[in-house]
């Protein structure tokens, strides 16, 4: 296959230690956690009525996809967007099976609608008045990748900006043996096609039929931890590389990721 | 576009295979039955597929995965997978699943046998199948595919979508080959969910009708098996002569469980994919809609059609024979719709006696003979997400 370009615009972030984009680049430096709510962000963008129901990893999702989007400088009504989630929202599932598993099976309507694994991508376009292609997809361990891949063929394809967001939030008591994430953390990209007015680093995407491993990058101690357990934060490596290869000039870098057992996806940025 | 759909199978309440699935339309035989689900004391009616009891997988085990291997056992998927993988290797097929329960169903089934410490027993420790991506894990476990899998969850959208990405993935030539599925079981969670919402009727569900009092859940798989026309050319005994010519993709903005009052995303999604098939309303035969038998659905959908198509495109519901099957609906009506544009018979929309009177459309309960060119079908999802897509048939 050939490569697939498009331009990098914008991020936005927020994790229990750090609360937007510069916040984050600084814990790539080595700086230190600032810690924000373990209720995690309450985004003025949702409306307030819609905001009381929204769960965490809604507000998680919707918080850096806000500041992504305004720090690209578009509107978010433009923008198609691909949402990924590596273990979905753990605490309304906890909920809904210890109530399926109990005499009252009355389940709350909200709650019910709220479990949908579209969930952000519903409240992002409701608060927005977004009208385009909402995508939502999971991937489990390869969600960042995965996403990534969908998120640039459709921005290639289909000539449109593409804003994507990773987000995970701590898993319920009883599934977290199995899906070990104790923190919450999401981090936006917005993309846009090559001919798109808006400045960026040109990012391309080629994928190759082989196998690789997840990279052992060096990050700080603040960050490990979630590289290690929050499938949304495999998205670490490529921020890391956009950092450091911003702080020492304007050098490129490939970095390759896992897509499948014999698949994987090439990223270079020049 | 230049994309064909060379096999297909539907496993649902209504048939375990397409081949019976086209028996029970033209027989107009539904596969609904009152509701029997072990568990769920809910007066309504379900479209089960009893023989999903009787698989285990093991450490795969859930009913929504039991249902992906049931479902890629019938008719010739299975061959026809095997050879694009003998032809191009398995790197270089990929999988795009679409669903909305995932495996939920085992997550259930193991909150009511925790360990006294309130902890997964052993034999439900499956970090696999816990996870919304369990479908194409499973898929590929199954199919020894290893190229690129994806899962799609965008609720009732969920498995129409899997038709767009495997489209762009072609053309972007990540892969030679695309499995695109669709599979969702009944479970507690959507029988009891949706009858918080109140949208269950105690009865067969009937489309479009003045009556019509609630939806049906029903449980579904659906695969279909993409690639380039240009690869299938050089394989002429292969092609089936049916193109996936265009397709939508939407949001209301709306809200989470209702949809847009006038349609607006549902129109969107209509006319891109009119738009990209280069078509016009005209030229379509037969639309397959999303006709969940609710109030809100089938009024909004109804008039939307009525103001964008003329009487001679013909529509219906066929969830009178299955039920709503959720995140496998999407992939089930497509191929329910590539069925009338291969055999040029349109399934009537069943259980419609009296249509709605706010409504006027080219609706009826009964099947028709007619030559078809071009199909759509529709789908539409909680948090606004509507897919559209159209099949057209070409010369080969």
């Amino acid at each position: 296959m050939g490569r697939l370009s498009c331009k990098v615009v914008a991020f936005g972030a927020w994790g229990l230690g750090f609360q937007d984009w510069p916040g984050l680049q600084g814990l790539l430096r080595g700086g230190e956690l600032v810690m924000g709510a373990i209720s995690g962000p309450k985004p003025d963008i949702i409306p307030a009525n819609e905001r009381r129901r929204a769960p965490l990893p809604v507000r998680l999702a919707v918080e850096s996809s806000w500041q992504a989007t305004q720090a690209a400088g578009l509107d978010p009504k433009d923008l198609s967007c691909v949402f990924v989630s590596g273990i979905g929202d753990t605490q309304l599932t906890d909920y809904m099976c210890k109530m399926l598993a109990s005499d009252n099976k009355q389940l709350s309507p909200t709650k019910f609608h709220n479990s949908v694994h579209n969930a952000a991508a519903g409240y992002w376009t409701i608060s927005t008045g977004c009208m385009k292609a909402a995508n939502s997809v999971a991937g489990f361990g390869e969600s960042v990748p995965l996403a990534l891949l969908e998120a640039i063929v459709q921005c290639v394809h289909e000539n449109t900006p593409v804003l994507i967001t990773f987000y995970d939030s701590p898993s319920s008591m009883i599934l977290e043996g199995l899906l070990k994430n104790d923190q919450s953390f999401s981090v936006s990209m917005v993309i846009v096609p090559l001919d798109n007015e808006k400045e960026g680093k040109v990012m391309s995407a080629k994928v190759d039929t082989h196998a690789v491993a997840w990279p052992e990058i060096d990050l700080p101690a603040n960050l490990r931890h979630y590289y290690a357990t929050n499938p949304a934060a495999r998205i670490l490596p490529l921020l890391d590389r956009f950092v450091s290869n911003s702080d020492l000039g304007a050098e490129a870098f490939s970095l390759s990721l896992p897509l499948s057992a014999e698949s994987s996806i090439t990223l270079t940025v020049i | 576009m230049n994309i064909r759909l060379i096999d297909c199978e539907s496993t649902t309440a209504a048939g375990i295979n397409m081949h019976a699935l086209r028996e029970a339309i033209k027989d107009q035989r539904s596969g609904l039955r009152p509701n029997d689900y072990p568990g769920a004391d809910i007066d309504t009616w379900i479209g089960r597929i009893p023989e999903v009891d009787d698989l285990d997988l093991g450490i795969w085990q859930s009913r929504n995965n039991a249902l992906a291997a049931l479902g890629f056992q019938q008719g010739t998927i299975a061959r026809t997978l095997s050879e694009q993988v003998k032809r191009f290797s398995a790197r270089r097929v990929g999988i795009v699943m679409g669903s909305s329960t995932s495996s939920i169903d085992r997550t259930e089934l193991a909150y009511t046998d925790l360990t006294a410490d309130g902890l997964l027993k052993p034999q439900y420790q499956q970090a696999n199948i816990h996870n919304p991506h369990s479908p194409s894990l499973f898929v590929a476990h199954y199919t020894g595919v290893t190229g690129p899998a994806m899962t799609i969850n965008t609720a009732c959208s969920s498995s129409a979508k899997v038709f767009a990405t495997a489209a762009r993935w072609l053309y972007s030539d990540i892969v030679d080959a695309v499995l695109v599925g669709g599979v969702d079981t009944l479970c507690l969670s959507v029988l009891h969910g949706f009858d918080s919402l109140q949208l269950l009727s105690p009865q067969a569900c009937r489309p479009f009708d003045q009556h019509r009092d609630g939806i049906n859940l029903g449980e579904a798989c659906g695969y279909a098996v993409l690639m380039r026309a240009t690869d299938v050319e050089q394989d002429a005994g292969k092609d089936t002569g049916i193109a996936f010519s265009g397709y939508g993709e939407s949001s209301d903005a709306y809200h989470m469980s209702h949809p847009h009052p006038e349609g607006l995303g549902a129109k969107l999604a209509m006319e891109q994919a009119l738009r990209m098939a280069k078509l016009v309303p005209e030229d379509i035969g037969y639309i397959n809609l999303h006709g969940t038998s609710s109030q809100a659905n089938d009024l909004i959908e109804g008039r939307l059609i009525a103001s964008i198509f003329p009487r001679s495109t013909q529509c219906s519901s066929t969830k009178g024979w299955m039920g709503h099957t959720l995140g496998a609906a999407g992939i089930t009506e497509a191929l329910i719709a590539v069925e009338a544009l291969r055999n040029n018979l349109i399934p009537g929309s069943m259980n419609l006696s009296e249509l709605d009177e706010r409504l006027d459309f080219s609706i009826q309960a009964g099947n028709q003979q007619c030559e078809l060119r071009h199909v759509m079908s529709n789908s539409f999802g909680f948090g606004g997400n509507n897919c559209c897509l159209a099949f057209s048939k070409v010369a080969v």
